[in-house]
This record gives structure tokens, sequence and C-alpha cells, in this order.
């Protein structure tokens, strides 16, 4: 057992990995950490920038360099840098900590930004501010999965906010347009549905498909306006 | 002297002519406050110990922390000299420029005022912009009294810093009113220390001394004067060297002398002094270590301030009954309204206020300059017992008198509440109580409510009886800044009766009676029955019914009282919001009553839903924070700057690279990695051609749109902004059509405004590119009334906005309606978020070339062939929304069911869905193609200068990317005003950091006026070797439009194109403990 003492451990620092497998074989190469999404979306334009060093290697803990042959046997070519780049965008990723950390924010704020879009404050008819919605995200401890899709995640954080403080989705204004016999009927149907032809776009499909089935394709319905939202700046008289 | 009861007040309110209504006016810090505490202490209402210390009319909490005033309060004293009584009206102000508000709502209710000046620091900037204030408002009779309150140490330039005073002053007025000691309107005094004195003072003094005639002494003791003691002659012009002038030889000697000798704690020179003057120390004063107390000990009984003060206005201001028939006219005549232009009756009123008469028949006039919240607990008729039971006690009358008019009973057949004391009950008058009230019950209802939720507030109006008498429960006419006399008598017939049963609806006019009266005594309150004319006093109970300031006359003929002009106009924006979301109805509540509260504050609710608070300045903000956190709302708020809109929108190709080369000319050398990435930006399946026409097809490959982007010339976006309203409306008819209501005939003078619209945009969109182009217009948007246009280029276009829709009859008819529908909602939601930062476009033409649907219906009638059924499903979508389809979850169910259902229906979605995101797309690319700019939007903004801080206010404009358009100066003063333009992106902070660099001697106003296109361009790379060389490789120091269009993208969370991290090795990598 080794005891550790500052001199005989060597430690990997600033270094983020990126492994490929190819031709049976694993490839790493050594990058500098929260650098490698940069590279891969484009920001970072400096190869320099992203690689500790160009030689790409087996283990990159262990300090193993691939060999010659099986570089060439995997990527048909020795070149290390072109190899380099291919790993680089092709290859498995750690995330570092800042690049997780951007990633989620930026999800935070885009849920924000559209639950401050689609919603209203129901007693004003008015938006809630983004900044306003994303102290309320925090409130209730709303994290954020990586792996939905972001506007997803905005109609779920809508459904707990409800519970916190008052708002509500923007409701849609919509006009029938239905054949005269058929309204009388539908009209009883689509009561528990509407507001006065202002409704809550959840509700949208069902009200469609409803239209369509009962009227089978002759009344159809129109969207006014998507959001029902007071306009204009107000003063306080 | 002892405290005066409160009947001693109300006897000498009665008498007119001795009422003095004053106000004292300085530059911040020069003792306003101190001196008002003088005057306080004469009265008894404080210890004369504590005068100065304990700034009694500095009530607010936030007043004694930070040692500034920061509203106006008013106290009545009394002073008494040989036989005269008189009521002075003291009303202290504040000195902060973000309180100028609060002074000229003092202004207002004054016939004159005290101008401190500190001896030291003379005459100072603050000075003169109250001085403007007080021309401007008419309140001509102010005389200035000066202070020299840090005259502790004397010393020799003292005496030549009392000559500077004058000068500065007399400059700026050009009246016939100056301010000189010889004249007598000028106080020497030291409030901190207690004396003050005026020329006449000592000039009686030394008229019996050296045997000089007094008139003699008063016109020489001040200025270059010098006596010859041998001749007993005075001379002017210094006779020898070394000779002091008379004012200093005479009078500041002898005061220099008192302060060496207590400073130096000469003992016997003390009592020698004190001996002489025939003073009496008390045992107490003369020992005290502190020399400070002494010299207050002796001075104040030598030369005791409040004397010469209270005295000199007394007898040098006017009594209201010598209001100025110029002030009159001033006060009632809006802007550029002019006297004459009033009716009859409205000019009969002058004589009223002429004549201030106290007699029943004359009308009662009373001006309310602000309203100020006070707690309840400290109204009067609250201390014995909590406010709820007066509430309920009056509520319960308030039923009882709705019961008693039901029943038609006559006056007075409401009892009394027995239970209560007359206070309460009389607040309302008990069944005459007019059914005009009755309407404002409604309106008033919800207050009780409120009250009782945070029963901490009343608002109580500041005010002043210009003429008859207020009487508790007497019914008035309150009328709003903008009510207008001319329009009541339109309305109303002449000779109405009294009572305004039947009386119309008259806008910002209102009816309701007096509730309570107070005497003002700064922080206390006194009640009161009735005011005679030409006093100031506290209403009760009219925060129903005056937002900020108003009128109240028992005429409805009089003209409300200009608005007050204001030194500073709010500029200081930000963005309120409470720390818990779900605390969002009681800021809205607070923030009502913080309005209602402070004159010079504005609070708006933007479009954003953002709550904006705009104050006068920094100090002034804190104040409305304070206010708002602990009186109003009464919950934790958070403030940020607020959210600064943008524009998107494209311009055409530059002539010029950023090193002013013409482009093309130059070879794009070296730098080829740093091309534009413009064209990969476009995914494939879209055709681009090198025109920038996009043409895109559906995910079900059955429509294929072809679009362009154009922008639109300037004029035009502004014709289109100046009709947003017109074009709404247009869009409203149209739907209205749409329905088949033709009973909605269009207006006529509605059509002729289109028609001139249409020719104005015909008259602008002139050349070959735009021919035809306005009668092919489709839709305007974003909202269907924005500044972008969107144009149909196809044949068989007949839909345009002008016509209205197309005959719908055809069955092809209706199917392009709804087909174009889905554009036109596709054109709208391009228009609202553009792709560089999601924000509105503006000023940009979609022109759509060719939409091609033939295989749509290709397939709709091969379908219609096989399954009727099928025809309807593709085709009476109507207008879904792409947004909604990969919104919700119910939406993806839905979905997924009716693909079950109809495996014929494309994996695409409803066609029309699929059409909306086409068109998206379409707009979007095809704006990307063009080279877009962001627009800012833009403050014009006014500074009036001095001219040596012109430098440093040009260093600040420039430091925020504001640009001047003009500088000139002002007519006959060394002032400068300067016009310019300023980004609202940079404004924040901008008015505190002028004020700052110019020492106040700038005072900016900001005021929104146009949209502006950054010239930059957003995603622009060094791309010639000129500009590599010029700007480097990365460029990103100096590009203003890509810093805020990635602040905004920053903020909507949005994708910015930044390095996490700048340079890869200098990370530390390492925790700390390793």
């Amino acid at each position: 057992m080794s005891i550790f003492t500052p001199t005989n451990q060597i430690r990997l620092t600033n270094v983020a990995v990126v492994r490929m497998k190819r031709a049976g074989k694993r490839f790493e190469i050594a990058c500098y950490k929260n650098k490698v999404v940069g590279w891969r979306s484009g920001v970072e334009k400096d190869l320099d920038e992203v690689l500790q060093t160009h030689s790409v290697f087996v283990n990159v803990s262990k300090g193993q360099v691939a060999k010659k042959e099986d570089l060439i046997s995997a990527f048909g070519t020795d070149d290390q840098t072109e190899i380099c780049k291919q790993i680089l965008t092709k290859g498995e990723v750690q995330v570092s900590d800042k690049e997780r950390h951007t990633q989620l924010e930026q999800m935070f704020r885009d849920i924000a930004t559209i639950v401050a879009d689609k919603c209203v404050n129901p007693e004003t008819k008015r938006p809630y501010t983004v900044i306003l919605i994303e102290r309320a995200m925090k409130d209730i401890h709303y994290s954020v999965k990586t792996n939905k899709s972001t506007k997803q995640q905005a109609l779920e954080v809508i459904k707990q906010l409800k519970e916190k403080m008052k708002i509500e989705r923007a409701h849609m204004r919509l006009r029938f347009i239905l054949p005269v016999n058929e309204g009388k009927k539908l009209k009883e149907k689509l009561k528990p549905l509407i507001k006065v032809c202002l409704i809550d776009p959840g509700c949208f499909r069902e009200i469609d498909e409803l239209i369509k089935k009962e009227t089978k394709g002759k009344g159809s319905l129109e969207v006014l306006n998507l959001k029902d939202v007071e306009e204009g700046d107000e003063k306080f008289e | 002297m002892v405290l005066n009861s409160l009947d001693k007040m109300i006897q000498l309110q009665k008498n007119t002519a001795n009422i003095r209504n004053i106000c004292v006016l300085a530059h911040v810090d020069h003792g306003k406050t101190t001196l008002a505490d003088c005057l306080i202490s004469s009265n008894g209402i404080i210890s004369s110990r504590l005068a100065g210390k304990l700034r009694y009319m500095d009530s607010r909490e936030d007043e004694q922390i930070r040692g500034i005033t920061m509203k106006s309060s008013a106290i009545s004293l009394h002073y008494a000299t040989g036989n005269e009584e008189y009521l002075i009206n003291l009303i202290d102000s504040p000195g902060h420029v973000d309180f100028s508000s609060e002074v000229s709502t003092a202004v207002r209710i004054c016939d004159g005022c005290i101008i401190v000046v500190d001896a030291v620091e003379g005459v100072c900037p603050q000075i003169n912009a109250l001085t403007g204030t007080l021309f401007t408002s008419k309140v001509l009779e102010e005389r200035a009294e000066r202070e020299t309150e840090s005259q502790v140490n004397p010393n020799s330039e003292q005496g030549e810093q009392v000559y500077d005073w004058s000068t500065g002053l007399e400059d700026t007025d050009d009246s016939h009113l100056y301010f000189s000691p010889e004249q007598g309107n000028v106080v020497f005094t030291s409030a901190i220390d207690g004396w003050g004195f005026g020329i006449e003072h000592f000039a009686r003094i030394y008229s019996q001394k050296i045997g000089i005639k007094k008139e003699v002494l008063m016109k020489t003791l001040w200025g270059d004067y010098y006596i010859n003691m041998k001749a007993k002659k005075i001379m002017k012009g210094d006779q020898a060297k070394g000779k002091k002038p008379l004012f200093v030889q005479l009078i500041l000697e002898n005061i220099w002398s008192l302060y060496d000798a207590v400073l130096k704690k000469d003992k016997d020179k003390i009592d020698k002094i004190v001996t002489s003057l025939g003073l009496k120390i008390g045992a107490r004063e003369a020992r005290h270590s502190d020399p400070k107390v002494q010299i207050n000990a002796i001075c104040s009984q030598w030369l005791p301030i409040s004397h010469a003060v209270l005295a000199m206005v007394c007898q040098k201001l006017p009594s209201p009954l010598d209001i100025t028939a110029e002030r009159v006219e001033r006060l009632m005549c809006t802007g550029s309204q002019t006297f004459d232009s009033f009716p009859p009756e409205t000019q009969a009123l002058k004589a009223a206020f002429m004549k201030c008469g106290s007699e029943d028949t004359a009308p009662v006039i009373i001006f309310v300059s602000k309203m100020f919240a006070v707690d309840a607990k400290a109204l009067p008729q609250n201390k014995p017992r909590p406010l709820t039971q007066e509430e309920i006690a009056q509520r319960r009358e308030r039923a009882r008198q709705r019961h008693a008019e039901k029943l038609a009973a006559a006056q007075g057949q409401a009892p009394l509440e027995p239970t209560q004391d007359g206070s309460a009950i009389e607040t309302c008058p008990k069944g005459e109580e007019p059914r005009g009230d009755e309407q404002q019950v409604e309106s008033m209802t919800p207050k009780p409510v409120l009250q009782e939720e945070n029963n901490q507030e009343s608002f109580i109006a500041f005010a002043r009886v210009f003429s008859g008498v207020a009487r508790r429960g007497k019914k008035i006419f309150v009328l709003g800044p903008k009510y207008s006399p001319l329009e009541f008598l339109r309305r109303v017939p002449l000779g109405f009766s009294a009572p305004p049963d039947g009386l119309p609806q008259v806008p910002h006019m209102a009816y309701c009676a007096l509730e309570n009266l107070y005497l003002l005594m700064g922080r206390e309150l006194e009640y009161l029955e009735e005011v005679p004319p030409g006093n100031v006093l506290g209403i009760g109970g009219l925060q129903d019914f005056v937002l900020k300031s108003a009128t109240l006359c028992s005429l409805p003929s009089c003209p409300p009282f200009i608005p007050l002009n204001f030194e500073a106009t709010p500029i200081v924006r930000v963005a309120v919001e409470p720390k818990h979301p779900s605390e969002m109805p009681q800021l809205v509540k607070g923030m009502k009553l913080l309005n209602q509260a402070d004159p010079c504050v504005q609070i708006l609710i933007q479009e954003t839903g953002e709550h904006v608070l705009v104050t006068a300045g920094e100090v002034h903000l804190q104040r409305c924070l304070d206010d708002l956190k602990e009186r109003f709302a009464k919950i934790h708020i958070s403030v940020s700057e607020p959210i600064i809109p943008f524009r998107e929108t494209i311009t055409k190709p530059p002539k010029v690279d950023m090193v002013n080369e013409e482009i093309g000319k130059q070879q794009k050398v070296a730098v080829i990695h740093q091309m534009k990435e413009d064209q990969s930006k476009i995914p494939e399946g879209i055709q681009v051609d090198s025109d920038g026409l996009i043409t895109i097809t559906t995910p079900n490959k059955l429509a294929t749109l072809s679009v362009r982007a154009m922008p639109l010339p300037e004029e035009v976006t502004q014709i289109l902004e100046e009709n947003s309203d017109l074009i709404r409306s247009m869009e409203q008819l149209t739907s209205s059509l749409n329905e088949g209501e033709n009973t909605h005939m269009i207006h006529q003078k509605t059509q002729e405004k289109i028609w001139e619209f249409k020719g104005k945009l015909e008259q602008h969109l002139t050349g070959r590119r735009w021919r035809n182009i306005v009668d092919q217009i489709w839709s305007f948007g974003p909202r269907k009334c924005g500044p972008n246009i969107l144009v149909n280029k196809s044949e068989d276009f007949q839909n345009s906005v002008w016509t209205g829709p197309a005959d719908k009859a055809s069955k092809e008819a209706s199917r392009y309606r709804d087909l174009g529908n889905s554009i036109v909602s596709g054109f709208q939601l391009a228009t609202l978020s553009g792709p560089m930062c999601e924000e509105p476009l503006m000023g940009v033409c979609f022109v759509l070339e060719k939409w091609d649907l033939s295989k749509f219906e290709e397939q709709g009638a091969s379908d219609l062939a096989k399954e009727g059924q099928e025809e309807n499903e593709t085709c009476s979508g109507g207008n879904e929304n792409q947004e909604l389809q990969d919104g919700c979850s119910e939406a993806f169910e839905k979905r997924t069911s009716q693909k079950g259902e109809s495996p014929l229906t494309d994996c695409y979605g409803p066609f029309s869905g699929q059409l909306i995101a086409t068109m998206k797309e379409a707009c979007r690319y095809a704006l990307q193609v063009k080279p877009q700019r962001l627009m800012a939007a833009m403050y014009t903004c006014d500074i009036m200068a001095t001219g040596d801080v012109l430098g440093r206010v040009y260093a600040v404009l420039s430091k925020r990317e504001g640009r001047v358009l003009q500088e000139e100066m002002k007519e006959g003063t060394d002032m400068f005003i300067i016009k310019a333009v300023l980004p609202v992106a940079e404004s924040f902070g901008f008015a505190d950091e002028i004020r700052k660099r110019t020492s106040g001697l700038a005072s900016p106003q900001l005021v929104f006026s146009h949209w502006e296109i950054i010239p930059s361009d957003p995603f622009w790379v060094p791309t010639t070797e000129e500009e590599y060389l010029h700007f480097g490789e990365k460029a990103d120091s100096e590009n203003q439009a890509r810093k805020y269009m990635n602040a905004v993208r920053k903020r909507k969370g949005l994708y910015v194109e930044e390095k996490i991290v700048e340079h890869a090795e200098k990370q530390r990598t390492l925790s700390k403990n390793k």
C-alpha cells in the first residue's frame, strides 16, 4: 500500500477525457475541462485551447499512448491531430462542472421564459415577469431535468406553480364556425370547456376533435388570439 | 412663552389679516429644519435646549437617521408683538433635489418664504432652482433671510464671506425685489446657537449710542461703509488701511468677542459682557463646561432668533388678504390658457379669491397640494380607541342612512349613535348626504375592507383654504387637475339646483363631504370644526376622491389650479417585485397607496408585467422603497433594473466595412476560418437563392412556400407605428365581416382615414421593388397591427387588407381562407419573436412570392376519392398552432390516438399547423440571410448645465453611448441646453451619475422618443486583412449590438455564443484542501 504524500501522487488536473471505441480498441484524448462542449458547438475555434496534447492515448490516466498501427487500423491515418478532431466530435464526453451548470441554468431560464410567456395573473390578465417566475420556481424547489424538453417541463412547472400562486395559462380566443342545425347540440357539449370563447389552451385539442366528430367536418374553429393578455402600458392614476 | 392652547389657535385663525403662510427653503443641509426648530421652540412646543438637535419637523424615522428632510410638513405657530397677535403657518420643506416636488407642494400654498443661505457655502445651485420655482409659481413676495449657522469660529474670512452672498442671488432675480440687508429683509442668524438679528436691530442700538440717525445707519450698516469715530461720520470707501467696514466693526466684532470669550473660558469677560448686555444667565448654564451651551444661553437672550425671524415675517410678508391678482390668475390658468378665456362664472371667482372672505356666502375654495399618509393611530379621533370601531360606526351610519333614504324620511331622522362621542359621528353628515355621494359608495365600499386589513395608514390632504370657510361635513366639489369648468357648463344647464342629485357624470369631478379637518402641528394633528380662509389645514377622508392634488370648491365653475410644476421630473426607473410571488396583490395595493401619497412618483405596469417605479432620484427612490416595505405593502420586495426592450430588423447590405473600405475591393485574405457561417446555419432542404429568396416545403412535402424579407423604408415604419390603432380597427372590421355581421357599417371617417393611410403608404413605397405592393398587403404584424408587413405576390391573391375577405361562397375560397389564415398566423409568430434574441420585429416586409399547394390539392382530391372523411381531417383543422402541438402533454396523447384512428393522416400533425410552422421558419430564415440589426429604444435627453460643467456632461454622455444633437446657450444666463439621445439600455443610473459628476449643476430629463438601429452588426467578425489589423482576431470589444443581444439571450435562457472558460490553461482545478 502506497502512502499518499504530495510527492508520490500525480493528479490529473484540469483534464477532461474524451473516449471513443473504434475497431475494438478504446482511444482517449486529454482535453481541458469546460472546453469540449464549446468546441462542439463551434464557439471555440482554437484546437490548442481544447487539447492538452495532440497525442492519442489508450488510457489517459495511466499515460499510455496509442500505438501507431492501432491508429491506422482504426482511423486509417496516423495524423494525431486529425484523429483528435474526430474523437472530439464523435467521442463520449465527460461534461464538466461549469458546462453542466451553464446548461442547467440555461434550461432553467428557458423554462421560466416559457412559463412567463404562456401564463398570466388571472386577476390582472397581465403576465408575470421572468424573474418572478424564476424565484417562484426556486421556491417550489423545481429541479431541471436535462433529458426532457423545456416546453414539457414548463407545463409541469405551471401545474406546480398553480398551487403556490395565482397563475393561469393565458386563454385562447376562438371562433367556432358551425352549421346551424348542429350548433345547439354542440353548445351543450362544449359548455364545460368554454368560458365565453376563451379557453385554456390545454383544452384546444379536445374542442377541435369534438367539433370535427359532431359536425362531421362541416364546422371548424378559428384561433383569434393565442394569448388573451392585456396590452400596452398602464399608468396608475 | 407657553404652549398655546387649541382654542387660542382657532381664535387666531379667524383673523385673516394676521395670518402668515410661509415656508422655509434652502439648499440641502443649510439648516431649514434647524431654523424651524428654533421657531417652534419659541412657542414652547419643544424645549429651547433641544432646538436644533431634535429636528421636530422630521417626523419620519429615515429622516432622523439620514439627517435630511424628505417631506414638507406644516406647523402653526403663535407670535405676539406689541398688541398684534399673529398666526404663522410654517411649512418646512426638504432641500434635497430629489424632493423638489415636495417643495413645490409647499410653495403652492404659501404666501411667502424664508430662504436660508449658508454663510460659508453661499448660494448653491438648489437655491437658483428654487427661486426659479418661486417665480414661475408667482409667489413673488418672498423675502430672504440668511443664516450663518456655521459661524462658530469667528475669523476675518467670515466677514468677507458675508459680502459674497448678496451678489449671487441678486444676479438671479432681475425683478425689483432684491434681498438686501438695508431693505430690512435679511436676517443674520445662527440657528444652532440660537441668535439672529436684522440690520434694524443694531441700527436702533447704535443710533442711541453713537448718535447717528437710525435711517442713516440702516443704509450704511451693510456695504462698503466705514465710520470715522472722531468725526462721527460715516464715509463711503476705505479711508485708512486695515479699517473694517461698519458691519464688521459694529456688529460682527461684538459677536466675535462674545464667542472668543466663551470659547477661551474667560470668566471675567463673559460676566462683563453679560452684565453690559443686561442679561441673566442661569447658574446651570454658566457653570456648564460645554461652551456651546453658554453661547446659546447668552445669545438666545441677547438676540433671540425666533423674535428676529418672526418679527420680520410678520412685518414683511403679505397676509392672505394681500394676494395679488397676478398670482390668482396664474393659479387658475393652466398653461397657455388665458384668464379671459374662462366663462364669466369662473372669472367672477377671482373676486372671491382676492377678498378671501369668511362669510357664509363666500364660495369655498380649497387647494389640496398633496396627500400624505399618517399612521391612523396618530389621528386625534383615534387616540382613545382603535380605528376599527370607528369604521364600524361609520359603516353602520352609512347603512342607516341608506335605510333612512329608503323610507324617504325627512332630515335628521337618522338617530345619533348614543355610545359614540361626537367626533366619529359627525364625520358623516346625517341624512342630508346627497345621492351624488351614494354613487360613490360603490367605489368606496372596498375601502373600509382594505383599511381593516392594514388599518395603519390614513390619508390626509395637505391643503389651504383660499376663500370661504371650510366646515366639517360641508359638501363640496372635488375637481381633479384635468377638470374643465367649460366641460361642466356644457353638460349641465345653467342655473341647476344646488344638490346635484341628477348631476350628469362630468369627468374629473366628484362630490363629497369634508369629513375631518385638522390643524397641522408637525407630527401632531389637532381636530378642528371649521377653518377660516387663509389657513393651512389637513383634510381627512378624501383618499377616495383625490389622487395627488385637487381643487375643492363649493361651486363647480371653479377651474382646477394649475398642476404642480416640478423642478425634477421622475427619471430613475426600477422594476419592483415581491420577494414571494404570492404577495403580488399586496404589492399592487401598496403601490397604489404610494402613488397617492407621493406627488412625484410614477408607477407603471408594463406590457411585460413588470411594475415599474419612476422616482426623481436615488434618495427619493430609497424613500419610496422604504415606504413600500414598511408602510404601504408591508412585504419584502426586490428591486432590479427594468427590462429593456429591443426590436429586430434588417438593413440593406452595407457598402463599406468596419474600417471604411469599400466592400468587394478588399480581398478576404488569410482569415478565411473566420468567414461568416450564415450559410451553414440554414439546414438542408431549404433553398436559398442569391437574392435572399427562401423556398421551404412543409414536412409532409405537400406545400411549398417562397418568402423574401425586405427592409421597409424608415418613413413607412413610422407611418405604421403611428397608425397602429387604425390598423387594429381595420382588423376588427374584417373579422366582424367574416362573421357575416354586416350590420357594422364602416364609419365614413374611418374609411377616409384608411384611404389616407393607404395613400401615404403608396407615396413612400415607390420604386421598382415596391411596385403595386400596397395593394397586395395581406397582413400587419405582430398582433395584426405592428410595424411589419406581409405581402402576397402570388397571382390568385385577392384577399388584401384593403378589400376585405373574398367572397366565401365558393368552396375554393373558403379553403384558401383557412390555409391563408395559417400562413398569416405563421407570419404573426415570426414577427413576434425574431431570430436574434426573440424580440419583436420592426420595419420588415415579408414577401410571399409563391405558394404552391398543388400537391396538397391533388392529395386532397385523391383522398376524397378514397375516403370522404379524410379531406375533412386535413382540411378543417382550422388554425391549429404548432406551438400547441409540441406544447401540451395532453395534446401529445391526443395526437397519438388520432394517428391510431386514421393512419392516413401524416405523422406531422394537422396540415394547418405544419403550414404555420413552415411559414414561421421561412420568415426566420429569410431574415437570417439578410444583414440583421438590433434596434434600441432611445431616450431624448434634455440637459441644463452651466458652462463650467459642460465637459463633464459630455464625458458622461459619451461613456453611455449617448449622442449630442444640439447645444445652445439660454439667452441671458450662463446655462446651456444640451439635447442628446441616449439608449434606454444605458440609462440606468444615468441621472445619478450626471448629477454626481457635475455636483448637481446639470439636471437631465429623459423622455422616450424613438427606436434607432444600432449600426453595428451583432454577428460581425473581422474578415478582411484591414479589419483584422484594426480589431484583432476576436473583435468583441466594441460590438455594442452583440453586447445587447447576448444580454437579452442570457436573460431569456437562450443559447449564447460565449465561451464558458476563456483560457483553458488558467482554470483552477484543485479544490482548496488538496
